[in-house]
């Protein structure tokens, strides 16, 4: 197991994907995360959602937030082009209401995160 | 003309390579009795890739070492060489014949080609002389899509037929035969291998297969109408290349492409052999055996095999709660938890918990964790053992020359054990010494046939301390023999006198032990023994005699040793198990776990190798995996443990014993560790020696699993019938 | 006229050419009549910056070895953290002879729930994952597999095969216990 340690601390020489460093990368996930503030009001106004311009924008920084651990730049890469697409076919309306809808996933029952209710609930 | 090949033969019989070859075949024999020398290889050529083998290497294991496969019918690793399918027929340069590969032994240089014109050939003529008699039924037969000679007619048989005959001979067709209630014959599709003839002689012992007649006229069978009555019998479905014996509780159940296999391990006994369980939508359809050199071989004992149908009945799906008017209710988790944690908490310490035949370490663990927090300490096996400080010892319970070291031993005493029924894979492994290793065996106990000869010295237990003095005859066996094992059963420690028959035999041991092999075995038959001693529990019942407990926890024992009328009036009985067995029906609190087949659990077997099941199916209703039952009970009372998931549980497991997480490795008890000091007193009483299981009838229910099987009942009746049919033809005789 | 219009035709065209194209026809020319390579225009005009950058592209970065794809892989949360893989080599088929698909490692999702279709009778399940059947090479394939998607892994121990010999003539040996009882 000694082996497999020393590769978790090795570093690799790979070819990059859009950003060449850090910084890069993080203005790419910036403009990104700009981009879709700003097109928030058409969205909420487009899809006609009964939620507002503040809850989507929290939602906005929470799929963010969530992100916030990646410091691989080719993977932060894969995301920023996934977000974009994602963007994309929100502003172009290739999406329905549902969609939109289900960063929210409230037609979900929030799973049991302590032992006994896991236990109760046989999952 | 015909003088030609003569010579040539001729000439090949007194040519060197043939006296380097018998040369071969006899340094081999030698080989096989001292394998400490190395022998010098030969080399020869599989397709021209030249393989460096061992004199006296057939062609088929040559052949195997590049991973070339020579297809084959009759000829099993682990069986006898017979020679009699054909199949595995390859062409060797300059070889007048194509040979078959599976009995003939390489020489040097010899160029063998398994992709031969000829090689070919001479497959596709012996297939064909095979499917000629054999019925064209795979779509209503249960081997299809696992069957060899199906995947070899497709790789290798021709892709016309030649049999038209079809109006006036006809193709040849056989009587079915009733060989019990586990083997469903169709004897039309066999093909002669004999493998299952073989498999009966050689590994089960029992001389009851046979060949009939020759020629077209050839029939396996009984001869006389006689069951295969044996505890291996399941065995031969899975050797047998075609659908002619296959699977009677499974026959028309499932395709194999449909199955899910999972790998496990089986927990009926106490060898822990390894098994796949194949499921489809959540049901365990079948088990099959899973290949372990060191555990069971290939082979799998016919109660492991066939009881999986007991999973399905006399299941505890649902939490129940005694109610007032004496009867159990069906309640949901939370209220059951409630009832539970309430008698814990007025138990005030008062608290003991026993483990049974099924109980898995992680389950144990939780128990042990619990009863401890909650100040409690009498935590106990259903199985007795020695009195004292015993198990303190891991040596003093182990089977301690290993499963697959028994194979290697050349003298063996039993001591009130019957291994063919209480542990059938060791037996084999007795079994296997005594025909290929010239083992002596010896037995003190009731006579019972062992399936090999061997002397019953008596049945007093004072012959023990006979033998152990080096007064008797057999002791001169033993202390002459390079590997000697005294084998004792874990059931007669349980007597009064076990203490003074474990010291006597320790000391024995002391004295037989050789460098590298330790001959002090016990051998347990419960699958959770040697995890309850491992984990730091106490054998025998009276502790809880002694403690007069509140609250009772009951871990899957169900062996119905405790009654009620031992335990106080007041006492709290909580039942934690799969099956509503004698365990439940004296519970004031059933709470349903899962069976083997339904959770990732640990099990040390009696060599004390730690083996996790894997599960298959999900528990049935409101059942749950019995630490989680455990955890949330601890939470309830308010202590709860310190693991959530069975990682934190294994982590807690690794502290009280390290080798319960090394999964596979056996973990020997350390050499010097058996110590006769343990003793108390070293007076052995006499009296006779009784083993439980004496007769196949008794082997098939002794778990709460094989209790509830309608195929285990249905072998109990067909050995009574067996039987009684017998004592008739007798009467008549007489 | 015909000159003009000429002119006159192609002059739209010529508006629509970008510099950047004329430009580089121009020095093709005269970089042929030079008799020397045409050079890069792009990478002429390019400002300073913009070449580092390219070059940067297409050179190598550095990141850790150890490589997590699961943010991008798709994979459900819940399923990337609590599923533990078992990576094996499958064991044969006690029913069958053949030993081909038993080289390759494979993995294997802890098993979940499934349960019959009650309108058709097919086996149903809610789990994405455990009807992957992904075969390696070598062990070490499958655990970095393993570990760039994020999942717990345990190898089962390989089983060891034991050499036999093998040997016909045991079958009629007259003064030992190989010699077979039936036929």
């Amino acid at each position: 197991m000694a082996g497999r340690e020393a590769i978790k601390r090795a570093v690799q020489q790979v070819r990059p994907i859009l950003s060449v460093d850090r910084e890069e990368a993080r203005k790419r996930a910036l403009n990104l995360y700009k981009a879709w503030y700003r097109q928030i009001p058409y969205i909420v106004m487009d899809y006609d959602i009964p939620m507002s311009v503040e809850q989507c924008r929290a939602k906005l920084r929470e799929e963010f937030v969530k992100q916030r651990h990646v410091t691989d730049i080719r993977v932060i890469d894969m995301l920023v082009i996934k977000g974009q697409m994602e963007l994309k076919e929100s502003v172009e309306i290739w999406k329905q209401k549902g969609h939109i809808m289900r960063y929210w996933k409230e037609s979900q029952d929030p799973k049991p995160t302590d032992f006994l209710s896991k236990f109760i609930q046989g999952v | 003309m015909i003088r030609a090949p003569l010579v040539k033969a001729l000439g090949a019989l007194g040519s060197p390579t043939h006296q380097i070859a018998s040369r071969a075949v006899r340094t081999s024999a030698i080989v096989a009795q001292t394998p400490a020398k190395a022998p010098d290889t030969i080399e020869v050529f599989v397709d021209d890739i030249p393989v460096q083998v061992l004199p006296g290497t057939t062609v088929l294991q040559a052949a195997a070492q590049i991973g070339v496969e020579i297809p084959r019918f009759c000829y099993h690793e682990r069986l006898a060489v017979a020679g009699n399918c054909r199949m595995c027929l390859v062409e060797v340069e300059k070889s007048p014949k194509p040979v078959a590969a599976c009995a003939m032994p390489v020489m040097k240089g010899w160029r063998i080609k398994t992709n031969s014109e000829m090689t070919r050939k001479a497959r596709e003529g012996v297939m064909e002389f095979l499917l000629m008699n054999h019925p064209l039924d795979c779509p209503i037969c249960d081997q299809g899509g696992e069957c060899d000679l199906q995947d070899q007619a497709m790789a290798f048989g021709s892709d016309r037929s030649r049999f038209t005959d079809i109006n006036y001979t006809g193709k040849r067709a056989v009587e079915d035969k009733d060989i019990g209630p586990l083997v469903k014959t169709i004897m039309t599709r066999c093909i002669h291998c004999t493998r299952c003839i073989r498999f009966a002689s050689e590994i089960a012992g029992v001389d009851d297969l046979g060949t009939t007649g020759r020629g077209n006229d050839m029939q396996i069978g009984t001869y006389v109408e006689k069951l295969f009555l044996t505890e291996l019998s399941g065995n031969v479905i899975d050797l047998c290349p075609v659908g002619a014996l296959t699977n009677k509780p499974y026959s028309f159940v499932a395709r194999p492409w449909e199955i899910r296999k999972v790998s496990s391990i089986d927990v009926l006994d106490a060898v822990g052999s390894n098994i796949v369980i194949s499921t489809r939508t959540n049901e365990v359809l079948r088990i099959l055996p899973r290949e372990n050199e060191d555990v069971n071989e290939e082979w799998l004992a016919d109660k492991s095999r066939f009881a999986c149908d007991g999973l399905k009945r006399q299941r505890l799906v649902a939490p129940m709660v005694r109610m007032p008017n004496g009867e159990l209710q069906a309640v949901e988790w939370e209220s059951a938890l409630i009832a539970v944690a309430k008698a814990l908490q007025k138990a005030n310490g008062q608290i003991a918990g026993v483990a049974g035949q099924l109980a898995d370490v992680e389950a144990m663990v939780a128990l042990k964790d619990l009863i401890n927090r909650l100040e409690g300490e009498t935590l106990v096996t259903e199985q007795d053992f020695i009195k004292g400080s015993g198990t303190d010892v891991r040596a003093n319970y182990l089977l301690n020359s290993n499963i697959a070291g028994l194979e290697e031993a050349d003298a063996v005493l039993l001591v009130g054990t019957n291994p063919r029924y209480e542990a059938p894979l060791v037996n084999t492994r007795l079994r296997k010494a005594y025909v290929h290793n010239e083992l002596q065996i010896a037995s003190i106990g009731p006579k019972i046939d062992l399936s090999y000869s061997h002397d019953n010295l008596g049945s007093d237990a004072s012959l023990i301390k006979d033998v152990c003095s080096g007064s008797h005859a057999f002791s001169k066996v033993l202390e002459g023999a390079k590997k000697p094992a005294i084998i004792i059963g874990a059931d007669i420690l349980e007597r009064s006198d076990g203490a003074a028959i474990h010291a006597t035999i320790a000391e024995y041991c002391e004295k037989l032990k050789k460098p590298d092999w330790n001959p002090f075995n016990v051998l347990q038959n419960n699958a959770a023994q040697v995890g309850a001693y491992d984990v730091g529990y106490q054998p025998g019942l009276q502790r809880i005699n002694q403690a007069q407990p509140k609250v009772l926890v009951l871990l899957n024992a169900d062996a119905g040793k405790l009654t009620r009328e031992q335990l106080p009036k007041d006492c709290f009985v909580v039942y934690i198990g799969s099956h509503g067995d004698n365990g439940a029906s004296i519970a004031d609190a059933v709470l349903p776990g899962a069976a083997y087949t339904e959770k990732q659990a640990t099990y040390v077997n009696t060599e004390g190798r730690a083996q996790q099941t894997l599960p298959g199916v999900s528990p049935p209703g409101m059942a749950r995996e019995d630490w989680k039952i455990l955890r949330a009970l601890s939470e309830v009372t308010g202590t709860p443990l310190g693991y959530d998931t069975l990682d934190e549980l294994r982590t807690r497991l690794e502290d009280i014993a390290p080798h319960l997480t090394r999964l596979g490795k056996l973990e020997k008890a350390s050499f010097n560790e058996l110590s006769p000091k343990t003793a108390t007193s070293k007076s052995i009483s006499g009296g006779a020696i009784d083993v439980k299981q004496k007769e196949l009838r008794e082997y098939f229910m002794t778990d709460a699993i094989s209790r509830a099987s309608p195929t285990m009942a249905k072998c109990i009746s067909a050995v009574n019938k067996q039987q009684r049919q017998d004592e008739a033809k007798q009467s008549v005789a007489i | 006229m015909s000159g003009l219009s000429h002119i006159m035709r192609q002059r739209p065209f010529a508006l629509q050419m970008s510099a950047s194209k004329v430009a580089n026809v121009l020095v093709a020319r005269w970089a042929s009549s030079q008799d020397i390579a045409p050079m890069d225009l792009k990478s002429i005009l390019a400002r300073p910056e913009e070449v580092e950058q390219r070059n940067k592209l297409s050179g190598k970065i550095t990141v850790p070895k150890a490589v997590n794809l699961s943010p991008i892989s798709g994979v459900p949360s819940d399923h990337i953290r609590e599923r533990r893989v078992r990576i094996h080599i499958p064991p044969k088929n006690a029913m069958q002879s053949g030993t081909d698909n038993l080289q390759t490692w494979q993995i294997e999702f802890d098993n979940r729930e499934r349960w019959e279709n009650p309108l058709m009778g097919w086996t149903s399940t809610g789990d994405p994952l455990s009807n992957m059947n992904v075969q390696f090479g070598s062990k070490d394939e499958a655990i970095t597999y393993c570990e760039r998607n994020g999942w717990r892994w345990y190898v089962d121990s390989e089983q060891t095969k034991k050499e036999r010999v093998k040997n016909y003539g045991v079958n009629f040996s007259w003064n030992k216990r190989t010699r077979v009882s039936t036929k």
